[in-house]
């Protein structure tokens, strides 16, 4: 077997066991929130890091050449993000939401046609380099605003019903999580306006069908924003938008690495 | 030898455990005292509204005679009349069970609330006095920093102190999951025993501000002026609303007085933010279809309760793990397994007070 797809493997099968271990520890009562929580994420991240390392060498440049390296990268960025957030706002029961996400992503990149050796290699701007993975690091900022929003919702569910169990105790408050999916949802615009104004600098040719998707994204994702921070909307209906709005990307994703 | 002298609220009435309570500023000097008492060669004295308890190390060769000593002392100390000295109880522990016994103190099961934490900081505090005053030795430091030790690994290894098992801290518990805290203003409407222990547990908790509003004017200005809030009139209260995170409904009202209509233009002007309804009388006060509307979470007294007898089951379910760990970690402090039951109390007035005892290490 090829070594980048064993660490691809390796990866996935490290996120599924957070998840199970996660699970398990909810569901006995024995979850606690403490670094070791991190450590199925790590290995699965040394595991991604390793994997586009390999592949950033073999292409000389970001590791964004097909779909499935677009779904491997994203993936990364989201335990990227994931760290910094997780750490930041203690919202480390957000693996257990987020490992599953990044399993599917991998496995779903496994089945897909890899065919490395066949990348020409384009001598590429700084801009040109920067695009890509600026636009892939706020779709992975718009994955985390997606999570975040579905912990939000079964929290809001869970508070409505009465349910007062082991998982609303490990939730993080509604409140940290609003304020969660507006920054990543802020963190995502602000990344994905500078990778769509990075291609006015951009010579190489892009289609108008990925652009159109790109720059519809950028204002779909900011008038959300704008809605959160007029507090338009209530914070039950934010969340919902922010995991709605997620399947507009996701499902770009198709459309604009193809072309 | 280690004895421990003690009483707490299953054992001692109130009017009794006061009478015997070591103020703050004499716990050294009775630690003193009974360090100096003959064949007595360390002493910690701890003082809590629930408990009176004296850890001892002596070189008696009959802890029952020890352990009478200190009765005498507790007697003379506080001159207790006959009758008093009648109604006096106490449990009398020596080697392992001693220490089990200060292991289920310091792990929370001993506490009228099971599991609670504060009983950790108290015995921490009580020891440190001791420490201080110079009556503690080899045998009681070596003793109360496994207890603190064994503390730490019961609370953090099992859910002995998960969920909350009072209708007050359930509902500090539910606040917490929506706001933060610091930023909360509480809405008293009606001053019942009840809702006012809810207030009282959210502004220790640091809930930011509080309005009160009852019937009875002159009372909401006293609760007002108890919990340094702001009263309102009865009529007054519904224009609070707007302003208001946490309402705590417990008027007489014999109908519902928060109702949907109410609610919802209020909702529309809060931007989204948070309402917690928590509706404590009987008959209830808000109308359930309250809870339907977006960001309004609403918990009636059964609700409350519910919650509360949960926790306090999960609590319970987890006391056998907490036992196990103590025992574990009494045959590893070196005492050989010994008494029947381990939680069991050994009082004055049973044929046998003072178990035959057999520390390894001794």
């Amino acid at each position: 077997m090829e070594l980048t797809r064993l660490l691809l493997i390796l990866s996935t099968v490290a996120f599924m066991a957070g998840v199970v271990h996660a699970i398990a520890a909810l569901r006995a009562g024995r979850w606690q929130e403490n670094k070791w929580q991190f450590l199925p994420m790590a290995v699965g991240f040394a595991f991604q890091c390793a994997f586009l390392y390999l592949r950033g060498e073999m292409h000389a440049r970001c590791p964004l050449t097909s779909q499935f390296e677009v779904f491997i990268f994203i993936g990364w960025c989201i335990v990227l993000l994931y760290f910094l957030v997780g750490a930041t706002y203690r919202l480390s029961l957000l693996g257990l939401f987020t490992a599953p996400l990044i399993a599917i992503l991998q496995t779903l990149a496994l089945f897909m046609p890899d065919n490395p050796g066949s990348v020409k290699h384009v001598k590429m701007s700084v801009w040109e380099h920067l695009h890509a993975p600026l636009a892939m690091i706020a779709y992975a900022a718009f994955a985390l605003a997606c999570i975040t929003g579905v912990m939000f919702l079964l929290q809001d569910h869970l508070l409505k019903k009465h349910r007062i169990h082991a998982l609303f105790r490990q939730l993080p408050p509604i409140h940290h999580l609003s304020r969660a999916i507006m920054r990543m949802v802020a963190l995502g615009v602000l990344l994905l306006a500078v990778a769509m104004m990075s291609t006015f600098k951009i010579h190489l040719p892009i289609s108008t069908v990925k652009m159109t998707i790109s720059w519809s994204i950028l204002g779909l994702y900011t008038v959300i924003l704008l809605l959160m921070w007029r507090h338009t909307l209530s914070a039950r209906h934010t969340a919902w938008l922010s995991v709605l709005g997620f399947f507009v990307p996701f499902l770009s994703l198709w459309v604009v690495i193809g072309r | 030898m280690l004895l421990c002298l003690g009483l707490n609220h299953r054992t001692t009435p109130i009017e009794l455990r006061e009478r015997l309570a070591f103020a703050e500023s004499k716990q050294p000097e009775a630690a003193q005292q009974i360090k100096g008492l003959p064949g007595f060669e360390e002493s910690t004295v701890i003082s809590t509204c629930n408990r009176v308890e004296i850890f001892t190390s002596c070189d008696h060769n009959n802890p029952e005679q020890g352990l009478a000593v200190l009765h005498d002392y507790l007697v003379n100390h506080f001159q207790l009349n006959p009758a008093q000295r009648e109604a006096l109880t106490t449990y009398k522990l020596s080697h392992a069970d001693a220490a089990r016994h200060l292991f289920r103190v310091v792990s929370g099961l001993d506490s009228m609330v099971l599991g609670e934490t504060e009983i950790f900081g108290q015995v921490k505090a009580a020891y440190n006095v001791a420490l201080k005053a110079g009556a503690t030795g080899r045998t009681l430091n070596k003793l109360f920093q496994r207890a603190f030790s064994v503390g730490k690994q019961v609370r953090n290894g099992t859910n002995i102190q998960r969920g909350s098992t009072s209708v007050g801290s359930v509902a500090v518990d539910l606040a917490e999951k929506i706001f933060d805290l610091r930023q909360c203003r509480v809405l008293l409407i009606g001053a019942g025993e009840m809702s006012r222990t809810c207030a009282q547990s959210l502004l220790s908790r640091g809930a930011k501000s509080i309005f009160i509003s009852n019937r009875s004017y002159d009372r909401a200005v006293e609760l007002a002026k108890e919990m340094g809030g702001q009263a309102l009139r009865f009529d007054e209260w519904e224009g609070a609303l707007h302003d208001a995170d946490i309402i705590i409904s417990s008027t007489s009202a014999p109908h519902f007085v928060v109702k949907p209509e109410l609610i919802e233009p209020v909702m529309r002007k809060r931007h989204g933010h948070s309402l917690l309804i928590i509706d404590i009388a009987v008959p209830r006060d808000v109308d359930p279809r309250v809870n339907e509307i977006s960001e309004v979470y609403l918990y009636d007294v059964d609700a409350l309760q519910a919650i509360a007898d949960e926790g306090r089951r999960e609590r319970e379910r987890a006391l056998a793990l907490c036992e196990e760990i103590i025992e574990e970690q009494l045959r590893k402090f070196g005492y050989q397994e010994d008494s029947a039951s381990g939680a069991a109390l050994q009082r004055e007035e049973d044929d046998n007070p003072v178990l035959p005892l057999t520390p390894r290490n001794s």
